[in-house]
């Protein structure tokens, strides 16, 4: 016999009672995971995203930069555009080596709310992500009416290389208006993780005709010489100095501020989970005392044949926390088992919210974050289980026993 | 039979001297034991006989290093407790003391519902950090249920949970055995039969000091101290 065994059937006298506090743990760790395993997914998303832009500086006329950003992040309608010419300027700029000018528009059909994102390119598009690879072609060889397709959006429209693709099409795939002149799939993009899974691309004079932006561009994705921050900073102020009104964003920067504003949401939702940690430790606390009312003669009699004050304390805190752990692991089990429908739900719940969510897994499943979620309830338990502990080893055995009698 | 004796001291196993206990609630002092003189020599089988309220329990408790005395001297095993009625034993010493020579039996048998026989019988062991289930074994088949070892409480009569409660208080191998109306709470065929196991235990050794109010039982055994309104009036 040893201490746990003797603190488990304590704890399995009352199964009814230990299942509940056991659950309301459990609910609030699973929670805690959840959050935790979506903070780091989508910061990792957003990480990943950045890096594939291949870019280091984004130059985009004046605007709400969180606006800006977000829209070249995750596809959307540009409010504002600069001229094509612009762009050579940039080019030329000391310290820049790659200079990509992008055009991009969508479609939305209004029925079913689908939207089309069409991202106008040059073969510099393709020099900034050179891990890149492309079924078929590559961006540097696409022609005037040719397209490539992101996996994603690939799959949606059911093309493959070779395939006949429409502007605007019907459910069938085919052309729904006359003007709606045959281009040709050329390449799909292999998975990359990233937006533009769903992204169309063409060449970016096609797409300045087709949607009568001629000379217009929305963004310049400068890749720069040198990246330490000395450095960027000198390119920065080189490509402030064209003047134009533009928006020059380094995007080290960006995504700092991107996971400051992740901070702020997780300081407050962090909050809420503390919250109902608490309500589960009074739980906690309220169960293990009550049994040590309840058991108040026997733990006199076990003092009466030899258990010391600490025996004592140390039997109800081990029950504590055997609860408190069984409840986490519990929770963390649920939440595992659950992650695909938590992340389906949460992806719904916030897609009105941020304009796109990473495409990566947002909760996954890290080692750290169940050691943490681990490490939390065993702290809950030691928590809660030190005042029913303290009081179950001050009982008074004479007491206790005369009680009885 | 030739079960080894228990570990017999030649020295006293537990002596008071002019030992008081008063109690104190609020303003009120109850006197439930004066100059209280007794001693208990190894091997010995006493009684304390008296009425409800006479300080039974009270005596057995000082005896049993459960409460301190208020008044007078009290040696324990060799230790002393008290001296003039200042404590001379801290409280983590009165538990080692208690956990490694004395043996605790009530009225109520005390034992955990969720364990069986045995596991209640080595329940003391946890405390003293050793295991040792064999000896629990041979002791439940000493006090009659070799039977019973992975029964629990519900499935036992009073008067073998009592012999389970007997077998939890020798695990520990006590000098001195005390036992608080044992019998209260069984019929007198099973009181008869707890008695004579008692009377086995002390044949190969053990001192028992048994409190009960039970006249009849009390005639049977070799020494009877009379206690009344917290005096010995016979048998000191
Ligand atoms: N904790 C206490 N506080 C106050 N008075 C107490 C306390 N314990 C016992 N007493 C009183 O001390 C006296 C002796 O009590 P004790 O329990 O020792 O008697 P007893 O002989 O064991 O009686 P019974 O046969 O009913 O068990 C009684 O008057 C009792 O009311
Ligand atoms: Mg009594």
């Amino acid at each position: 016999m040893e201490y746990l065994r003797l603190a488990l059937k304590n704890l399995l006298r009352r199964k009814t009672r230990t299942l509940l506090t056991l659950v309301g743990i459990g609910v609030a760790i699973a929670v805690l995971y959840s959050l935790l395993e979506f903070q780091q997914g989508y910061e990792q998303g957003l990480n990943a995203e950045i890096n594939q832009l291949g870019a280091h500086i984004m130059v985009v006329p004046k605007g709400c930069p969180y606006e800006a950003a977000t829209i070249v992040l995750h596809g959307g309608k540009w409010p504002r555009y600069m001229e094509e010419s612009y762009f050579d300027k940039i080019a030329a700029t000391p310290g820049v080596s790659q200079a990509a000018p992008i055009l991009m528009d969508a479609m939305i059909n209004p029925a079913t709310k689908d939207n089309k994102i069409f991202l106008g390119i040059t073969e510099a598009y393709g020099t900034l992500r050179p891990k890149w690879t492309i079924q078929g072609t590559s961006f540097s060889t696409l022609e005037a009416r040719e397209v490539i397709l992101g996996t994603s959006i690939a799959e949606k429209l059911r093309l493959k290389p070779g395939d006949t693709f429409h502007l605007r099409q019907d459910a069938a795939g085919r052309a729904a208006g006359k003007d709606d002149a045959d281009m040709k799939v050329v390449g799909v993009l292999e998975r990359t993780g990233s937006q533009d899974d769903g992204f169309i691309f063409m060449p970016l004079h096609t797409l300045q005709s087709i949607f009568k932006l001629p000379g217009k561009i929305v963004v310049v994705l400068v890749q720069a010489e040198k990246i330490d921050g000395a450095s960027m900073e000198q390119t920065t102020q080189a490509l402030r100095e064209l003047g134009g009104n533009m928006n020059i964003f380094p995007l080290s920067e960006l995504l700092n501020n991107a996971s400051q504003l992740m901070q702020v949401t997780k300081v407050f939702v962090l909050a809420i989970v503390l919250v109902a940690i608490a309500i589960g430790a009074v739980g906690v606390l309220n169960t293990i005392l009550m049994a040590v009312f309840e058991r108040t003669k026997e733990i006199g009699m076990m003092k009466a044949i030899g258990a010391s004050p600490k025996d004592i304390f140390a039997l109800i805190w081990t029950e504590t926390i055997l609860i408190c752990t069984a409840g986490g692991l519990f929770g963390i089990g649920v939440a595992v088992a659950g992650s695909r429908g938590i992340e389906w739900f949460l992806r719904q719940a916030m897609a009105s919210q941020f304009s796109q969510l990473p495409e990566t897994t947002l909760i996954g499943i890290s080692p750290g974050v169940i050691l943490l979620c681990v490490g939390l309830s065993v702290g809950l338990g030691v928590l809660a289980g030190f005042y029913p502990a303290w009081r179950a080893s001050a009982v008074k055995p004479i007491e206790a026993i005369r009680g009885a009698n | 039979m030739t079960e080894p004796a228990f570990d017999v001291q030649l020295s006293l196993v537990a002596e008071a001297a002019g030992m008081g206990k008063i109690y104190r609630r609020g303003a009120e002092e109850i006197h439930a034991l004066r100059e209280i003189s007794v001693a208990f020599a190894p091997g010995e089988f006493t009684c304390v006989l008296g009425p409800s309220g006479a300080g039974k329990t009270t005596l057995l408790n000082l005896l049993g290093v459960m409460d301190v005395p208020t008044s007078g001297a009290l040696r324990v095993a060799g230790t002393t407790i008290a001296d003039a009625g200042r404590v001379r034993l801290a409280e983590g010493g009165r538990d080692r003391l208690r956990r490694e020579n004395i043996g605790f039996i009530f009225t109520e048998f005390f034992l955990l519902p969720t364990l069986t026989a045995v596991e209640n019988v080595q329940l003391p062991l946890l405390w003293a950090e050793k295991d040792d289930h064999s000896y629990a074994v041979e002791l439940l088949e000493r006090v009659g249920l070799g039977h019973r070892l992975t029964h629990r409480p519900t499935e036992m009569s009073g008067g073998e949970m009592q012999r389970v409660a007997i077998a939890r208080a020798l695990i520990n191998r006590p000098r001195l055995l005390l036992a608080d109306e044992p019998t209260g709470n069984v019929d007198t065929k099973t009181r008869d039969g707890i008695f004579d196991l008692f009377r086995e235990l002390n044949a190969d050794g053990l001192t028992i000091v048994l409190a009960t109010h039970d006249g009849e039982l009390a005639a049977r055994i070799d020494r009877v101290i009379h206690l009344r309104e917290g005096r010995i009036v016979e048998g000191a």
